[in-house]
């Protein structure tokens, strides 16, 4: 654990699970391992680890080869890459989450073909503004 | 307060999905549980992008192209983005026409041929601001909490006059809600 007044500049590696209550600034490289940041836990740092646990503040980006867990405390501005992500009510999360680490492709889902309306009664037609102003 | 919101367009976003293929997804508005949740069922990726954070949006005086510069500061997407999917839900009605053309200045480069959109305008410009934030929580349903405070600069557009700011977007179906509010599905006109 790196208690709330220890503060770490750098890399912090090993090989056992961690919990963040201080201050690291850098990158946390744990990735067979559970990362929680505690509510009082501010990061600075890329997070790679197996399942990643935000109680507090982190700023970077965060990697969890099983999961990611945002809690109601968590802050976090930066990108998530994980199989699954939750994010708990009241969390605050600015960036990006790309739920699918596996996949490079660069293959595009095709929208091009839409079914039309099924009940166009229940439309407003596009080109037809009812009494609009 | 939370409530449901049944929606008879949002699941046309999804009609023609192959579950195997990425999906890209430009949310404008804050992240909420429902919505990543929702998605967790397809291989995506979610682009939160909070620009009701920054209302007003408007142009500085005496600086060129301010609008164009905010909107490049605010919407930097890696490059090679494509979405698949944008969620504009309540935007228009708080951007002046010249915002949401610099607006759409920044997301044009980011969208493809197959590129939808789903969002909320107002059909009648009497229409009160709703002042909600909004999620996906199933394919015709969206979660709608109340802000705890108003928005500034509430001034929606008419259907008519979205019709011709949203330059890089074609009307697909609309449907009038209660309050004179309008959901819209649009396709990209590019």
């Amino acid at each position: 654990m790196i208690g709330p007044s220890i503060v770490i500049k750098g890399t912090v590696s090993g090989d056992e699970d961690l919990v963040v209550q201080g201050k690291v600034e850098g990158t946390i490289d744990l990735k067979d391992h559970e990362v929680s940041v505690g509510q009082s836990g501010k990061v600075h740092a890329d997070i790679n680890a197996k399942v990643v646990k935000v109680d507090g503040e982190v700023s970077g980006d965060i990697s969890g080869n099983e999961k990611v867990v945002i809690s109601k405390s968590g802050n976090v501005r930066g990108n998530i890459v994980a199989p699954r992500v939750t994010l708990e009510d009241g969390a605050i999360f600015k960036g990006s989450i790309d739920m699918d680490p596996g996949d490079t492709a660069s293959s595009k889902v095709s929208l091009a073909a839409q079914t039309p309306a099924q009940n166009p009664a229940d439309d407003v037609a596009p080109g037809f503004d009812l009494k609009s102003g | 307060m939370t409530s449901t919101q049944p929606s008879k367009l949002l699941s046309n976003l999804f009609e023609s999905i192959d579950e195997d293929a990425r999906l890209t997804v430009l949310h404008i508005g804050p992240a909420l549980p429902e919505t990543v949740e929702f998605f967790s069922r397809y291989r995506c990726k979610l682009h939160f992008l909070d620009l009701f954070g920054e209302l007003p949006i408007e142009a500085e005086e005496d600086v060129p192209l301010s609008l164009d510069k905010q909107f490049a500061e605010l919407m930097q997407f890696p490059a090679g983005t494509y979405f698949d999917i944008c969620l504009f839900w309540d935007l228009f009605n708080y951007m002046g026409s010249d915002a949401i053309a610099s607006f759409l200045l920044t997301l044009r480069p980011h969208l493809h041929p197959g590129s939808l959109a789903h969002g909320f305008a107002v059909h009648n410009l009497r229409s009160p601001p709703g002042d909600q934030i909004y999620a996906i929580s199933e394919l015709d349903a969206l979660t709608v909490r109340q802000r705890a405070t108003a928005l500034p600069g509430y001034a929606p557009h008419p259907q008519s006059r979205l019709k011709t700011l949203l330059s890089c977007f074609r009307f697909d179906r609309s449907v009038l809600l209660a309050d004179s509010r309008l959901e819209m599905l649009l396709s990209a006109s590019l």
